[in-house]
C-alpha cells in the first residue's frame, strides 16, 4: 500500500513537472513581456482572446472537478500554470477568477447555478470576480460583510452597498457578492449587467485595474443564492485561503524573476574596472534577497501540499495568512532592492524590471498585505476558531 | 526498551530497521526517564563534571555515538534516524557534553585515520576516558582560517609545535586536542597545513580559560611551546590537513540551522510578555507575530534541507542560508526580550514580574556567538554569494 501510494506520488510529480514545462513553454511563447507591456492601461487591462487560449489549454477548468466538466486537478498543478504566467507578468485574472471566484462557487455545492457557472468558466466564456471587501484602506482584518446587506422588500430581496478592490476591475461578467442577511453571511451571484450595479474602475500600478462596485438596490432572485450562514462562511473562507496561497505562487515567480535579473546585472555591470557584483556590500544584500525568496519557496511548498490534503480549516487559514505575509513582504523587498541594486536604469519604464515591481505592488496589497495577514494570524492563534 | 548498563561496544541492534516514529518514541522515552531534570535547557554550555554522568549513561546504553558505524561502537544511524535522535535531544532540552570527540575527531579518524589511530583513540571516546577539543582558530586566523601560523617542524620521529590556538571550546575539560598546524610555508596557504593530534599531558602545552562577557569560561587559549608530537599523530598525509578539515563538514551542518534555539527563545519571549501583560499592546503583538512567523518559516526551510538529507543527497553550499536565518532570528528574539523588559533589561540573573521569573540576558548573551561560530553570518553570506549566486569577488 505504501509503495503503491509512493508510486502514485511519483507519477503525479512527473505529471506536474511535465505540466510546468509545457506551461512555461506556452507562456514564454504566447505571452512575451512585450505583450504585458502593450496591454498596460488598455480598456480592460488584459486580453479576452488570450483567455480563450487558456481555455484551449484546459487551464480555465484545471481546478474544476470532472463532475462540472473540468479537469479535477489539484493546487500543485494549478500552481505550475499560475507560476508560468506570473513569470511573464501576464495580466489575465487567473487567480481572481479561476481560483478565488471559481472555488467559492464550487465550495457552495452543486446546484443548478453552480453547475451553470462552472461549466461556463471551464469553456472560458465566463470571467467572475469576488466582491467582498468593504474597507478601502487600513489594516482591518474583517472578511465578513457588514455594510452590504440584503433586505426583503415587497417585490423580493434587495442588495445594497459598496465593495472595493474587486479584480478584475473591467471586462468581468459577474460578481460573487458577500452580504449580510439576518446577521449571517450570504453569498450571491450578480451578473455585471444587472440593474443597479455600478462598476467604477480603478487603475492599478501594473496597468491592470480593480473596481469599486456599487449595488444600488439590486433585485435578487433566490436562484442567485449560492450559500447562506455557516455554509457561506466555510465556502468563502476556504476559497479566500486558497487564493492567498495561489497569489503567493505569483509573488514567488515575480521574486525569482527580479532576483535573476538583478544577479545578471550584478555580474555584468562594470564600474571601477570590475563587475559590481564583486563588491561585498552588494553581494550581502543579494544574499538577503535569496534568503527571503527561499523562505517563501519553502513555506509555499508546505502550503500547496496542505491545500491538496484534507486539513483543518483553521490550520489552512493560518498557513494561508503565513505564506501571504512572507510572500508579500519578500516580494516588496525584492522589488525595492532590485531597483536599488540596478541604480537609475531600474527606475526607468523602458526597463522590464518595472513590470515585475508593479505587479509585486499589486499582489502584495491584494487580499490583504503582509501586516494585515500577520494580524489575522495572531487573531486566529488566539481565537483558534475557523471564524474569518 | 531495556535500560541495561552493560558496555556494548560491538553493537548489533539494527536501529535503521525500526520505523522512524517507533525509534523516535523509544529515544524520547529514554531521555525522559534518564536525563537529569536539573540539566534540562541549560543556560550555558555544561562542563564535563556536570554532564559526565549523562555521557556515561549514554555510553553504557551504547548510544553515545549515534552517527558512528556500529563496528566502532556507534549506533550506525542513517541520516533520517540521526535527525530524529538529535531532534529528540533538542525537544527534551538535553545539554551538549564536550562532544568534539563524538562529532568531530571520531568521524574524522574513521574516515582518514590509520588503524592504529582508530584503535588507540576511538574506544576511549566511547568510554568517556578521552575528552577532545578542537584547535582551529588562532589570534590572527579566524574567518581567514587558512592563514593560521601555528608551526609544526619535523624533527626525527616528532613534530615540534610552536604557536597559539584560541576560542578553543571547553579546552579546560579536555584531555586531547586535534589541531591544524603549518607544515610548509613555501606553498599556497591551504596546501601547507597538516592535521595533528596531541595529548594535553605533553610538556609545553598550556591552557588558559577566557572569560566571556556573560561571565562564563566556555572557551580557552591553548599555547604550544616546543611541544613534541609524535609523527604517529599526523592524520592523513603531510600537508593534507585543510582538505581533511573541510571534508568533515558533512550533513551535520544542518544542525547549526536547527529552529530549536529560536523556538525556545520565542517561548521565553511569550512567557515574559504574558507576565508583563503585553499581549494587549498592538505594537508588541505586531512585532511578536512577525518573529513568530520568522521562526515558523525557519522550520519550513529546515525541513526542506532535512528532506534533502533523508533522500541521501549531499548538502550544497546553499545550506548556509539556513544558518544565517536561524542565528539572526534567534538574535532578533533575544533583542526583543531585552527591549520588552524595559528598565530591567540590564539586570543580571532573573527578574520577577507578577510572580513569574524572567531571565532577561541569557538569550541575549547566547545569541552573540550564534552569529559568529561555525562561520560568521558574514562568512556564510560570502559563501552564498560566491557559490550559489555566482557573484565572484
Amino acid at each position: 500500500m505504501n509503495s503503491n501510494s509512493d508510486h502514485l506520488d511519483t507519477e503525479r510529480q512527473d505529471n506536474r513537472r511535465m505540466l510546468a514545462e509545457s506551461a512555461q513553454t506556452f507562456a514564454t511563447k504566447a505571452s512575451p513581456l512585450t505583450r504585458a507591456r502593450g496591454l498596460r492601461g488598455s480598456a480592460s487591462g488584459f486580453d479576452r482572446s488570450f483567455w480563450g487560449k487558456l481555455a484551449e489549454q484546459g487551464w480555465t477548468g484545471l481546478l474544476i472537478p470532472e463532475a462540472f466538466a473540468g479537469y479535477g486537478q489539484g493546487f500543485g498543478e494549478m500552481a505550475a500554470v499560475v507560476s508560468a504566467l506570473a513569470t511573464q507578468v501576464a495580466p489575465e485574472p487567473v487567480v481572481p477568477a479561476l481560483v478565488f471566484a471559481s472555488r467559492v462557487i464550487e465550495n457552495t455545492g452543486n446546484g443548478d447555478l453552480q453547475q451553470q457557472l462552472l461549466a461556463s468558466i471551464v469553456v472560458g466564456e465566463l470571467i467572475p470576480a469576488v466582491a467582498w471587501q468593504e474597507e478601502l484602506a487600513g489594516l482591518q482584518v474583517n472578511l465578513l460583510a457588514s455594510a452590504v446587506v440584503t433586505a426583503p422588500t415587497n417585490s423580493g430581496i434587495q442588495l445594497t452597498g459598496e465593495k472595493h478592490h474587486v479584480r478584475p476591475g473591467a471586462d468581468c461578467d459577474g460578481f460573487i457578492v458577500t452580504a449580510k442577511q439576518d446577521n449571517g453571511l450570504s453569498l450571491w451571484w450578480v451578473p455585471a449587467n444587472a440593474a443597479g450595479v455600478k462598476v467604477r474602475s480603478v487603475a492599478l500600478a501594473d496597468g491592470t485595474s480593480e473596481s469599486s462596485v456599487r449595488f444600488d438596490g439590486v433585485m435578487l432572485d433566490s436562484s442567485q443564492s449560492l450559500a447562506q450562514g455557516d455554509a457561506a462562511i466555510v465556502a468563502f473562507t476556504r476559497a479566500y485561503d486558497e487564493a492567498l496561497v495561489m497569489t503567493s505562487v505569483e509573488l514567488l515567480a515575480l521574486q525569482q524573476a527580479m532576483l535573476n535579473m538583478t544577479l545578471e546585472y550584478l555580474r555584468t555591470r562594470v564600474q571601477f574596472g570590475k563587475p559590481i557584483g564583486s563588491f561585498q556590500a552588494l553581494q550581502h544584500r543579494a544574499v538577503d534577497l535569496l534568503i527571503q525568496q527561499e523562505l517563501t519557496s519553502a513555506v509555499l511548498g508546505q502550503a500547496i501540499t496542505l491545500l491538496d490534503s484534507e486539513c483543518d480549516p483553521v490550520e489552512r487559514s493560518l498557513m494561508a495568512s503565513r505564506i501571504k505575509a512572507r510572500a508579500s513582504d519578500a516580494g516588496l523587498l525584492l522589488a525595492r532592492e532590485s531597483i536599488q541594486l540596478h541604480g537609475a536604469i531600474g527606475f526607468t519604464d523602458e526597463y522590464d524590471l518595472g513590470l515585475y515591481v508593479q505587479r509585486a505592488l499589486v499582489l502584495s496589497a491584494w487580499l490583504g498585505n503582509a501586516q494585515m495577514h500577520r494580524r489575522r494570524y495572531a487573531n486566529l492563534t488566539q481565537m483558534n476558531t475557523a471564524s474569518v | 526498551m531495556t535500560t541495561t548498563t552493560n558496555q556494548t561496544i560491538n553493537q548489533t541492534t539494527d536501529w535503521n530497521a525500526l520505523d522512524t516514529e517507533a525509534f523516535r518514541l523509544m529515544v524520547r522515552a529514554f531521555f525522559e526517564q534518564n536525563y537529569p531534570a536539573e540539566l534540562r535547557y541549560p543556560k550555558t554550555r555544561l562542563r564535563w563534571a556536570e554532564i559526565k554522568g549523562w555521557y556515561m549513561t549514554l555510553s553504557n546504553k551504547g548510544w553515545v555515538a549515534p552517527s558512528w558505524p556500529q563496528a566502532h561502537g556507534g549506533m550506525g544511524l542513517s541520516p533520517e534516524k540521526l535527525i530524529a535522535f538529535i531532534e529528540e535531544q533538542e525537544r527534551w532540552g538535553v545539554g551538549r557534553a564536550p562532544d568534539m570527540g563524538i562529532t568531530m575527531i571520531g568521524p574524522l579518524l574513521i574516515q582518514y585515520g590509520s588503524k592504529e589511530q582508530q584503535q588507540k583513540y576511538l574506544p576511549k571516546i566511547i568510554q568517556g576516558e578521552n575528552i577532545w577539543c578542537q584547535g582551529y582558530s588562532e589570534p590572527n586566523a579566524g574567518s581567514d582560517l587558512a592563514s593560521l601560523r601555528t608551526d609544526a617542524v619535523e624533527d626525527g620521529d616528532d613534530f615540534i609545535i610552536n604557536g597559539q590556538k584560541t576560542w578553543t571550546t571547553l579546552a579546560q575539560d579536555a584531555t586531547h586536542i586535534f589541531f591544524l598546524a603549518r607544515t610548509d610555508k613555501t606553498v599556497k596557504k591551504q596546501e601547507g597545513i597538516s592535521f595533528l593530534l596531541a595529548d594535553f599531558t605533553t610538556p609545553g602545552i598550556t591552557v588558559r580559560p577566557i572569560r566571556n562577557i556573560a561571565g562564563h569560561e566556555e572557551f580557552c587559549e591553548v599555547f604550544f611551546e616546543n611541544v613534541r608530537v609524535p609523527k604517529a599523530n599526523l592524520v592523513g598525509g603531510l600537508n593534507q590537513g585543510w582538505g581533511i578539515a573541510k571534508a568533515l563538514l558533512g550533513f551535520e551542518r544542518i544542525f547549526l540551522g536547527s529552529p530549536k534555539q529560536s523556538q525556545y527563545a520565542l517561548s521565553r519571549v511569550e512567557a515574559a510578555a504574558q507576565a508583563l501583560g503585553l499581549f494587549g499592546d498592538q505594537g508588541f503583538v505586531d512585532r511578536y507575530t512577525q518573529l513568530q512567523l520568522d521562526v515558523a518559516d525557519l522550520s519550513a526551510l529546515y525541513v526542506r534541507f532535512v528532506e534533502q538529507v533523508k533522500r541521501g543527497e549531499k548538502l550544497g553550499p546553499d545550506v548556509s542560508m539556513l544558518k544565517v536565518w536561524a542565528a539572526e532570528t534567534f538574535s532578533r528574539l533575544a533583542n526583543l526580550l531585552v527591549e520588552i523588559t524595559g528598565g530591567s533589561g540590564a539586570v543580571a540573573g532573573d527578574i520577577e514580574v507578577n510572580g513569574k521569573k524572567i531571565d532577561v540576558l541569557t538569550s541575549f548573551y547566547n545569541a552573540r556567538p550564534a552569529t559568529i561560530y561555525g562561520g560568521s553570518s558574514e562568512i556564510q553570506r560570502n559563501i552564498l554569494a560566491a557559490s550559489v549566486l555566482q557573484l565572484r569577488s
